[in-house]
Formats: C-alpha cells, structure tokens, sequence
C-alpha cells in the first residue's frame, strides 16, 4: 500500500493509484516527490499539475512515475542542454550520418561506424561489480540499437589512491572498489565477446567517495543497414525482446541525478541493475539478424528510465504515438505494480519497431536464440502515449510535453579560491634521475596491465595495434589500438581517450582543451587521422554554480577545440552529482576519439626499435607546469595549466602523419603526463633499448623534462632517412638524443638504467592489487 | 580413412561446422580462418543439429567434413567451462558424434571448444572414442585471473596430429591465450599414469614455452596446466584442443609484436599453418 | 514432490583459486581472522517424484553434469 494520503487507490484488481495534486499545498508536493522517490522540485510538480489541471483530471502514479523519469538530468539532460547547443551540438558534421544513441560515422563508401561513451559512475560506488558490468550493457545497446555490430569497449576509470588504507563512513575502498569494477567489465565484456581494447585508470583522492566508471562502445555496420532510433510510422508494431522485466533498477536514473551520501548504498541498492551477459549475447545476434533481413523499422535501447522512457522516444522520433498493453511485458516475477513495470530498468533489453507483417518473421529468429520476445503494442498517428493494463486506461500523455522536459539556465560562477593566483613552488629533490623513477612509479602513470590482461582485448581477431606494445617480454604502453574492422582490408580505426583531471580541476577552460589535444596526438601517435569524438562529462552537482562554472568552461574547451580541428562529436553524455558530503570529484571530461588508418601495415608503436636511430620532439615545451605530474608529486600547487592551439596540433600531426605514413618512424609516442623524460622512459621499457639524451639550454632542465605542454611527440627516425625527416619537419622537430646502450640518459641531470625504469613502471600496481 | 597422399577435393568443397550455442563468441574469427584458406565454413547452432529448427535451418553432422568448437564462454560458463554445451550435445548427438570421430574426421576445441571437448569425453579418450564422464578437466588458472597474453607453444606431436602437420617438430609458434580456466588436470591418483599414456600415444601436441625457451615458468605458461600442456590430441590424431587462440593470428599483423619484425605484415601468422594442415589432410582422405 | 540439494565440492588436494581470492576480498572489507574461505556450489532443484527416484535422478544429474569427477565430488540431500 502507497503511504500517502493524497493517493486515491482506484478500484481495479491490481496496484494503480490517482495522485490529488491539485489539493496539495506546496509542502504536500515536495512530500508526494519524496515519498514516490520522483526527486522533482516544487516548480517541475507545479508544471505537472498545470498539465493535469488543462486535463482536467489527476494523474495516475504510472503517469506521474514516468514524468519524474523523463524529466530527470539523467534523461533530459536539464541542466547542461543550454550549455551543450552553445558548444556541442553546433560542432562539424563532417562525415556524421546519424546522431542517435550513438553516433554513427563514415568508413568507407560502404561501411560506417558508430561510438558512444557514457558513465556508470553512482551504481559503481554502490556496487561495482554489478554496476560496471551493467555499465558496459548499456553502452552496448546504444550501439546495437543504431543496427550496428559491436567492435571494442573502452573503459576509462577514476579511483582514489589505490593504496588507501582508511576510507569515510559509506564509502568502500578503492582497491575494493577497483577489483569489483575491473572484474565486472572483465566478465561482461569478456562473455559478450567484444574486446575491450583501451581506457585509462586515474587515481586521485577527490575520487574516494565517488568513482568514475566510464564505458565507451565502437561498432560498425553496413551504411545500407543503419537503423535510426525511430519508429517508420502507423501500421508499426513494438516488440519487447530480451531479458525479462522485474524490480532491479527502479529509480537508477533518480540516483544518478543525486548526490551520493553516507545511506545512498542501503537505500539506493534498489537501483543497481543486474546483467546477464549470456542473455545479452543473444540478444546481439539475433537483432542484427532481424536488421540484417531488413525486417526492422528501428531499434531503441532500453536504459535510463526503461519503458517510461524508450516508448516515448523511438514513437515521437517517427513523428507518432503509441498504445501499449503493459501486462503483456514478459516479467521476471510477479506482483509487480503498472508503474513499476513501466520505469524498470532491468537489463538486457531492446525496442523493436517493425511492420506488422513483418512480426511472425522477428519473433522466429528469436526464438531460435531461445531470446523472449513479445509485441506490447502498435504506433499510432497522435503524438500521444496511452497505456492499457487489463483492459484499463491507466496512462495517457502528450509526447510533446513528456518528453520536453524542463531546461535550466542555473547560474554559473568561478570559485573564488581558485589556487591558480597563488603559486606554490615544488620542492622538488636534486637527483632528477630518481624524480623521474618516482614519476614513473606514480600509479597514474605505472603500468595497468594488472588490468588489461584480465581484459579479452584480442577475440573478434582484429585488434592489430594493442593495449601493450614493444618486445613480449616487457611490453611498454600504447597511446592507442587499431581495430581491423573489415578481415581483408587495410583499413582501420585507431581507438583512444584523453582527459586531465587535474588540468581540468585547476583550470576547467584549458583542461577541456587539452583532453581534446591529447586524444588527438595519442590517435595520431599510431598513424592514425583523427575523425571523430565522442564526450563524458563528469562534474559535481550543477546546482552549485562554482560546479557549473567548470562545465561551461570545459566545455567550451572542448567545444572550440573540435571546430577549429573540424571534428565531429555525434555523441555524448553529461554525468552530474559526482559528490559525496566529502566533496567534489576533480572534474573528468573524458574524450573518446577515433581515428581513421589508411594502411594499418604502417602503423606505428610506441616501443623504440633500433640502437643508432635519432630521437626528435616535435612541438614547442613551454614552462607551464601548473597540475603537472611533477607539481603534484612534489608539492607545487597553481600555476599555469598547458594550454592547446589547434593550429599547432594541426600542423604538428600532419608532420608526424606524413612521416608515418612514408616509412619514416620507427616508433613514436605522444608526450604527455610526465613529459619528456617519462615518454622517453616508456619507449626504453618497451623496446629494451636505452636513450642518450641531450638537454635544451633556454629551459630549466625540470621543465624541458617534466612539462606537460600539449601537442607534442616523441618520434625515433630511421637512421638512413633521417634527412628526408629533416627536410619535412623543419623547425617543428629538434632532435633530443639517440638510442644507445641501456641507459636512459639526459645531459648531467639522469641517467638510470632501463631495467630500473622498467622496474619502477611496471611493479607498483601488481604490489597494491596483488 | 586412405593416407595415400593423393589430393582427392578441392579446398572449397571442404565444409566446415563451426558450431556455437549462446555465448560462443569466436565463431566469427574462427569461421574466417577456414574461409580465407578457400573451405567452406557455416557457423551454426547446435538447435540445427538437435531439435526443432524449421527444415530449412536443419543441418547434419555428417555433412561435414570438419567440425569446429570455437572459444567464448557458452551458456556463460555456468556450472563449469564448457560443462553445459558438452552435455546438450551428448544428450542428443553422442552417437552421431562419436560415428564423425571414428570415421577420422576432424575435430577441433580452441579455448572454450577445448574445455566441450573434455566435457564431453572427447579428449583425451585414452583406449576409446569418447569416454562416459571426463577424464581430465581445464580448472582454474593458478593465478585464479583470467590471463589474455602472448604465449609461445612448442610443438611436441610426432607426427599425429593432423592439425599440426606441417609444423615441424619442436617449432614454437605465438599464439594467444585469452582464458581463466585452462589448468589441465588429471585425477590425481592417475596423474602420472595419465602422462605417460599421452606421451606413449603421441597425445600432446603443445606445451607452453618462455620466449627464450629455457624455463616455464608464470605467465608463459599462464593457467598452471600438468606438464606445460596447452594443447592435446586423441588417440587418432583427428580431435584436437587447445587453450590459445591459432584463429587470432592468421596474420603477422595480429602478432602483438609485429612492429618491431621485419616480416611483411600481411604475410602469415603464427596460427595460419593449424587451420591449413587440416585442410590438406582433408583434401588428401575424403 | 521433493527437494534435492547437490553440494559440488572440489576434491582435497585441489587449490581453490575463487576461494583464496576471496577471502582476500573479504580482508579487504575490514573482517578480520578469516582462517579460510572455500567455493561450494549448491544447485537446488525441485522435482515431482518420489524420494528414491528423485535421488537416482540427482545421481544422474550430478554425473552427467553438475559435477567433473576429476576435481569435483558431489552430495546429494534430500529435503
């Protein structure tokens, strides 16, 4: 029974309750949004009973339920929608084909592909085991629902400090938390079969209370193929196919639109879905058996706000309506009340729209996967969407006003203790060569294939250019992986991701536009032309206007970046509330790119490869240490975050490129974190072969090897072409050293072994996770 | 089955089953494998094989020439690896089976397909053609992780295998392992007797090496497996499984470290030469 | 109708991978003086038919494949 005197139970033989909201006074509509777990403010109930009140009638719970899920942040984007047209949505659109659950892209003439990145973050908190694997589900969808075959998963992920050994009150620890999260991917992803082939682990206390699990999907698909999330119009059926429909994940789009607190994990465990990886994997086969015979109209995913959600959408998309008959959704248990089957968010499941006679035909190929699947209802002209339970109207709404949601303007404003006015020099030891082991060493650099070995990054068979690269035996880190998504072709997607936390916390303008720089030069770094990116944005609460203050700049950044380099961003995703009563977390706007190979015989490693050959950096270093590695391990707080020009970028990639792709470059790597001497180091690991260097007079030696400057590259030339190299980089190229010995050398400042390096990047993860 | 080394088919009219149920997840790429070496592969259910499938869906084993257990981790691996598609198949097909492995067709169980095979008494079959209930079992990598690394196979068959027969002897090949479940194991009473039989009947076929190859030790050999075995055959050489992936480096350039090789890219990879010893010998009997 | 549970067990000697990883999550979670964990699977299965045909039915199962006999033993209790 519903606690809740303005509910009226309506006399029927099963759950469904009328909610009198024209009697209730303020008070009384916060309480109706608290005790039904709706989290909408006093104004967004006012507007739900203004519609009701033109209706003349008062909504049922199913109604009302539904309203709370479609105008939730996590569903309409309410908060972040003014700040994403002035800078995301008006990015190129060069080579887009579609922007629907995912963003769908040109390959070639006959194939295209898709991607799409969105956060995991609360329920992995919770429970990262369940929430990381479910995470992984959803953003598999999003690609199949666009009629497109998964490819790879990437998986970029926040935690605190590893080696923590006390944590608050409702809080796990990291180490707990980064076994459950690594193990959920690991077994979903790895039980699908996709290959998780790239991501990134970040460590940093403003993490602890509050994880980020991003998962990102790339698919690909025939052009003649691709579905929009969009029914084709009357005379449509929908077909409810996949995992069954029960309790899990009621509310999940509520709980990720709040912040999390110390109860959050008993009151929110509700909202953590379950995944059946082995009903999913099915269910893959069988909808793009289904498209594949040209039987669909379109696809949508059931995620945030389940039905409440995905009936509205893919009906209002073709321009029409729908009548569904909710008791004929297949269930997992029963006593389940209307609402709550229609705000479900249980897994494992897809929205087929498709011709009436087309029904017999769906229905049989999923029964061959033994996948259930069950028409719920038929599209109609009227923008409407009217829902029957054992014969009875118990919902009836206007798409136009379910599904346009409010939007806010909230106010914005910079934080007045921003550090960067007051500069706070490191102490930083005299022997760099032990700095450097001890940059090495820092776990967000250290090397993570403690997790990546766990991840199937290889079945499909065309991973070319892996998440490890260099000699088998010690293999260095990659700045990305090439997929061959075709057998037989040459040509490939060069997949990675880029994001600075720290940049970003310090300065959101210039963060936003280097995680763009870097996921730039980490695609190019392969032989790769950057072709299209895809956004996670992950803030704090918008509400607060220091909070937003970092979106709106980080985005900016990002957004500016992407149209000076002629960019496309088809896809996206705003992840807000990252909070706990502990704090914000530093602000994450994590990129995904991927970038088109011409050849994949030509790509290129990070690994050096040859004693003798010349080692050059191409771009500037500057001396804007602010949030640099270095700073932060040794105490230096403000200063200067490393800004990015896109011209620069530009014509720095087109040179390294152009490089690769004439046969030049034996090895090349972007600079970044650490700078310098921390990518110098990671190509000895990799290559087993050590580096005489020289130092720049006009810089302090901690800047010329530390500085994290953007657009920058380490290249190794081949000895005999190293004029032909000249004379195609100028003066964008200066030659740091060659390799020699096994050493890794820089002027008088360090000189270590290459077994020492490789001892200090390799070993720390393995000692904290064991 | 005649060994008179006469070429008897053409390549294309060699079919392949590559057969899954859900959760198999490497039917594509090991489908490719024979297709690109010119046979004829059809990836399909096991329902087609058993049970109600509309006639046109309706296969049959005999049909074929090869049949093929791909990895993944069908029915998700529930119960025990490769437990539940071992027993959906014998309870229906043991007999159609057991009449494919004696008519010397060839079998072949790469990770997951490996850990059917044992399920279902196919291997290692020592004295008969499928035994009643396992004699060994892949269990739980010692590391207790599942291990997606480069691992390097010597080649440790005599001359039976018909997989491997032309990989000399003593060559080792890259080829991946992507598994958690790979330890192989006999009962323990009947370890060592269990060893020297496959040794006697030429039943093992790769043993994981270091890449220098004077030691083994984690992670080159990356599950703990009895003797280093990564891969065994039958008594008859026609039934082969496997713990590393050969369908994953049909090309130099699905080598992990190709970049640093001076061979072409597109020339063949280590696992090429599993998928085309097969196709000959099948060329060469049927 | 009768319940049966089947106890999979691995045999001694085995080493338990799951159970020692485990017991190391556990720790992690703050219990303390853990002395061992080990991985049991129970099946439980409902079955219309009599005590004596429901075990031999058990039996069958637990051959055929709820159990591996080269690690695995099994213990069937009716309820």
């Amino acid at each position: 029974m519903l606690d809740l005197k303005l509910a009226k139970k309506r006399d029927v033989p099963f759950s469904l309750y009328d909610i009198d909201i024209f009697s209730a006074s303020d008070e009384e509509l916060k309480e109706i949004s608290s005790k039904l777990g709706l989290n909408l403010s006093l104004q967004e109930m006012k507007d739900v009973r203004d519609y009701f009140q033109s209706k003349n009638r008062m909504p049922t719970d199913v109604e009302i339920q539904s309203i709370a899920q479609a105008w939730s942040e996590h569903c309409c984007y309410k908060s972040s929608k003014v700040f994403l047209r002035e800078n995301i949505f008006n990015t190129p659109t060069t080579g887009v084909l579609s922007k629907g659950d995912a963003g769908v892209m040109d390959f070639d003439d006959d194939y295209a592909y898709c991607l799409r990145i969105e956060s995991h973050n609360h329920p992995s908190a919770i429970e990262p085991y369940g929430g990381a694997a479910t995470g992984i589900g959803g953003i598999v969808r999003d690609v199949l629902a666009m009629g497109a075959q998964p490819i790879a998963l990437v998986d970029p992920l926040f935690f605190g400090e590893p080696d923590l050994k006390e944590v608050p009150a409702g809080t796990k620890l990291p180490k707990y938390l980064i076994k459950g999260v690594v193990g959920g991917i690991r077994d979903y992803g790895n039980r699908i079969g996709i290959p998780t082939v790239a991501g990134g682990l970040f460590f940093d206390k403003s993490y602890t209370g509050n994880c980020l699990v991003n998962v990102g999907c790339i698919g690909f698909l025939r052009k003649d193929k691709l579905l929009n999330n969009s029914v084709k119009g009357v005379g449509d059926v929908l077909i409810l196919v996949g995992g069954k429909t029960g309790r899990d994940g009621i509310h999940g789009v509520n709980f990720a639109s709040a912040e999390l607190h110390e109860r959050s994990e008993d009151e929110s465990r509700g909202a953590v879905q379950l995944g059946d990886p082995i009903m999913k994997e099915p269910t893959i086969h069988a909808c793009l058996e289904a498209n594949d015979k040209g039987l669909l109209s379109g696809i949508k995913d059931l995620g945030g706000g389940g039905l409440s959600c995905v009936v509205g959408e893919i009906a209002l998309a073709g321009g029409c309506g729908a009548v569904v008959q909710v008791d004929a959704v297949h269930l997992k248990e029963e006593g389940l009340a209307p609402w709550e089957i229609w705000v479900s968010e249980s897994q494992e499941r897809m929205m087929l729209a498709a011709p009436k006679e087309n029904v017999d035909a769906i229905l049989d190929i999923f029964k061959m996967w033994d996948v259930p699947a069950v028409v719920i209802g038929e599209v109609v002209d009227e923008q409407k969407v009217t829902l029957y339970y054992k014969n009875e109207i118990i919902y009836e709404l206007d798409l136009d006003f379910l599904t346009k949601g409010p939007e806010y303007c909230r106010p914005c404003a910079e934080a007045e203790d921003i550090p960067k006015t007051a500069v706070k020099k490191p102490q930083i030891p005299g022997d760099l060569g032990s700095v450097l082991l001890s940059l090495l060493s820092d776990p967000n650099i250290a090397s993570k294939d403690w997790v990546i070995r766990q991840y199937d990054h290889e079945v499909r068979g065309n991973t070319v250019i892996k998440p490890l690269q260099g000699d088998v035996s010690h293999p260095g880190p990659a700045d990305a992986t090439v997929i061959r998504p075709l057998p037989g072709s040459c040509r490939g997607l060069a997949i990675a991701i880029g994001v600075n936390p720290w940049f970003t916390g310090l300065d959101p303008l210039k963060g936003g536009k280097s995680s763009i720089d870097e996921t730039f030069r980490n695609i190019v770094a392969v032989g790769g032309r950057p072709h299209a990116l895809t956004d996670c944005l992950n803030f704090g609460n918008p509400e607060k206007p220091e909070k937003l203050y970092e979106f709106r700049e980080a985005l900016k950044g990002i957004g500016d970046m992407a149209k000076a380099l002629d960019l496309a961003v088809p896809s996206g995703n705003v992840s807000f509330y990252n909070e706990t009563t502990y704090g914000s977390v530093l602000p994450a706007p994590t990129i995904l790119g991927v970038g088109i190979v011409e050849d994949i015989r030509k790509c290129v490693t990070t690994d050096f490869k040859e004693e003798g050959n010349p080692v050059y950096l191409v771009g500037q270093t500057k001396d804007e240490m602010g949030a640099s590695l270095l700073w932060r391990k040794f105490g230096g707080e403000g200063g200067d975050v490393p800004d990015s020009d896109p011209q620069e970028l530009s014509a720095n990639s087109d040179i390294v490129l152009k490089a690769i792709s004439e046969g030049i470059v034996k090895s090349c790597h972007d600079c970044s974190d650490g700078g310098v001497a921390v990518a110098v180091s990671e190509m000895c690991i990799g290559g087993n072969v050590g580096f005489e260097g020289t130092l720049p007079e006009n810089l302090p030696a901690e800047v010329s090897l530390f500085s994290e400057s953007n657009s920058r590259f380490i290249l190794e030339i081949d000895a005999n072409q190293e004029s032909k190299w000249k004379e195609l980089a100028g003066s964008r190229a200066q030659k740091i050293g060659e390799l020699k010995g096994d050493k890794i050398t820089f002027g008088k400042e360090i000189s270590i072994s290459v077994e020492s390096a490789r001892d200090a990047w390799s070993k720390p993860l393995w000692d904290i996770m064991g | 089955m005649g060994h008179n080394g006469v070429i008897k088919m053409d390549t294309k009219d060699i079919k392949v089953c590559v057969l899954r149920i859900e959760g198999t997840n490497c039917e594509d790429e090991t489908n490719e494998a024979f297709r690109m070496l010119g046979a004829s592969a059809e990836t399909i259910h096991l329902k087609q094989l058993t049970s109600d499938v509309s006639p046109a869906m309706r296969r049959k084993l005999e049909d074929y020439h090869v049949l093929a257990f791909p990895g993944g981790f069908s029915a998700g691996d529930y119960v025990r690896a490769g437990a539940i598609f071992a027993a959906r198949m014998k309870s229906a097909l043991a007999g159609d089976l057991k009449k494919f492995v004696e008519a010397g067709k060839p079998v072949l169980g790469i990770c997951n397909g490996f850990q059917i095979l044992v399920e279902l008494g196919l291997l290692p079959a020592m004295g008969q053609t499928m035994s009643e209930f396992p004699q060994s079992a892949l269990y739980t990598n010692d590391s207790a992780r599942f291990e997606c690394r480069p691992t390097f196979l010597r080649h440790d068959n005599k001359g039976k295998c018909l997989f491997t027969s032309q990989v000399p002897f003593g060559k080792v090949l890259m080829i991946p392992s992507a598994h958690a479940e790979g330890n192989l194991k006999f009962p323990s009473d009947l370890q060592n007797k269990y060893l020297e039989k496959l040794e006697e009947n030429d039943q093992i076929v790769f043993r994981y090496v270091n890449p220098n190859e004077d030691e083994i030790s984690y992670p080159w050999c990356p599950n703990g497996s009895i003797s280093q075995i990564a891969g065994i055959c039958n008594e008859g050489g026609n039934v082969l499984g496997l713990m590393p992936h050969p369908e994953r480096v049909m090309f130099r350039l699905q080598h992990p470290d190709w970049t640093r090789s001076k061979e072409c890219p597109d020339g063949a990879g280590d696992g090429r030469a599993i998928f085309q010893s097969v196709l000959d010998n099948v060329k060469k009997s049927f | 109708m009768v319940n049966a549970e089947i106890r999979i067990e691995l045999k001694k000697g085995v080493a338990d991978p799951e159970g020692a990883n485990t017991k190391k999550a556990l720790e992690l979670l703050g219990f303390k003086g853990i002395l061992g964990v080990k991985t049991v699977k129970m099946f439980s299965i409902e079955l219309d038919m009599g005590a004596e045909e429901a075990l031999a039915a058990c039996e069958e199962m637990s051959r055929k494949l709820l159990a591996n006999p080269v690690i695995q033993s099994y213990k069937i209790e009716l309820k």
